[in-house]
């Protein structure tokens, strides 16, 4: 026997790789386990990779247009003409701040809109779009800032999804649009209840439990209904596109547009508080926007800040 | 050696990856980075070497994937003995050979991966075959990215290997 082994522990190897993941994979598709030890430290690893990358980039785009194109612009251009794209130059990175503000200032009008609740911006560092696995954002926020998971992650025109994983300094945002991601919604306009879930395409997503009675049509926003726990009531989660309703069954089926467009999601927000504040309290939102390398716009003295 | 640096490589790639795709595309299309690293073992690492390398790598995607643990590990290395095979029987040769097996590998592995998950899902949360053009626009980028992995694993492999003393040492 141990000369078997020997002369086959190669293949007894493999064999025991092949198959020893698969076990566990069977396992744990029956019984979910959180993440050990092991995997949060190397996940904790890859924040600052995907932060310096960030970084990186931000800065060989601003290095770009800040002075390649410009040197460019001199070879091409004469004096006035130069002063010209420098002046357009200024006209576009305003136009970017100006942009960023508003982003920020949507935000931050969405936090005063539900001044009893605590919300924290951050920033999108990591996108996890895989077809094989779920539908993943990493943010900049972690546990640190006062994550946790379940928290609902919104923009200021939709629901994006819900935290899935925190690690000290980022998070993990499971977006709608992942096939695990269901929200319970209300049809804005008739005020008829469904649930919708994500396809694991970015840009679709299908109506479940939907009943064949309901009043319905394609073209109709859906809003959450605030009964599955997660997301407070009346944020827009998409529209209502391909509505089938056959002629018999309990239900009718659609697809869904989400409203916000996870492919380009910049900023986003997390609301870290799950229950309501006292009534007799006063208004305290403490909002904590995403760093910014062009500066933010003024925030309301309402609001607790704290800039990173 | 060769099973830590392939481990660190896929992190680090993986990590460059979910960094890259969120400035080109924001998630429109995704990449494999990984992947071509176990194609790279299957081709160049011993047996032993390249099972447990292969592995390491699997167990990068299994926790950048995020769903239940064991998949990505099995599957690579599956896809270790698979790039295994087409080297012997092909004789896998130079950039474009590389990125075509790397190609393949990918587009199988990410098959295999909707196979086995619809296979443990419920209905409902199942992944829809619709996937597999995902699939195959990860598998093409992934090929035309691949190069770029042969050449840094080929790097790295002349920097850590040692040469066995000979007899006249």
């Amino acid at each position: 026997v141990v000369g078997l082994l020997k002369r086959y522990r190669e293949l007894i190897l493999v064999a025991f790789l092949l198959v020893g993941p698969l076990g566990v994979y069977f396992a744990h598709a029956k019984h979910p386990s959180e993440r050990s030890r092991l995997d949060r430290v190397i996940l904790v690893a890859t924040g600052p990779i995907e932060k310096g990358i960030g970084w990186a980039v931000r800065g060989a785009l601003n290095g770009w247009y800040g002075y390649v194109a410009l040197r460019h612009a001199h070879e091409r251009a004469a004096e006035l003409e130069r002063r010209a794209e420098l002046l357009e130059l200024d006209r576009l990175e305003l136009a970017s701040v100006r942009a960023e503000n508003d982003r920020l200032r949507a935000l931050l009008s969405f936090a005063h809109v539900y001044p009893d609740r605590r919300v924290v911006g951050a920033r999108v560092v990591g996108v996890r779009l895989d077809p094989k696995g779920l539908q993943l954002v990493t943010i900049d926020r972690g546990a640190a800032d006062g994550l946790e998971r379940m928290m609902p992650v919104l923009v200021a025109h939709g629901v994006v999804g819900r935290i899935h994983a925190v690690n000290p300094s980022t998070a993990d945002v499971l977006l709608l649009s992942d096939r695990n991601s269901s929200v319970a919604v209300r049809v804005e306009r008739s005020r008829a209840r469904a649930n919708v879930r994500g396809t694991g395409s970015p840009d679709l997503a299908r109506l479940e439990y939907a009943l064949r009675s309901d009043d319905m049509v394609e073209g109709d926003v859906l809003v959450t209904s605030g009964t599955d726990g997660v997301f407070p009531r009346g944020l827009p989660v998409g529209r209502i596109v391909g509505l089938k309703r056959a002629g018999q069954g309990l239900y009718q089926r659609a697809d869904v547009k989400p409203i916000a467009d996870v492919t380009k999601l910049e900023e986003v927000l997390v609301i870290t508080s799950h229950e309501r504040a006292e009534e007799a309290a006063p208004a305290q939102a403490t909002v904590v926007p995403p760093a910014s390398p062009g500066g933010l716009a003024p925030i309301p003295a309402s609001a607790t800040v704290k800039a990173r | 050696m060769r099973p830590v640096v392939a481990f660190l490589v896929a992190l680090a790639l993986a990590s460059a990856q979910a960094a890259l795709l969120r400035w080109v595309g924001g998630g429109a299309f995704s990449l494999a980075l990984a992947l071509p690293v176990v194609v790279y073992l299957g081709l160049h690492a011993g047996n032993v070497d390249g099972a447990v390398g292969s592995a390491a790598v699997g167990y990068v995607v299994d926790l950048m994937c995020a769903g239940p643990k064991g998949l990505m590990t099995f599957l690579a290395v599956a896809l270790f003995l698979f790039s295994r095979l087409a080297g012997a029987a092909l004789a896998v040769q130079g950039r474009i050979g590389f990125a075509l097996l790397s190609g393949v590998g990918t587009f199988l592995y990410g098959v295999l991966s909707l196979l086995f998950t619809r296979a443990v899902t419920p209905a409902e949360t199942a992944p829809g075959l619709s996937l597999v053009g995902r699939i195959a626009v990860e598998a093409l980028l992934t090929a035309l990215a691949s190069p770029l992995v042969l050449a840094l694993m080929r790097r790295l492999d002349a920097v850590f290997a040692r040469e066995e003393p000979g007899l006249l040492r």
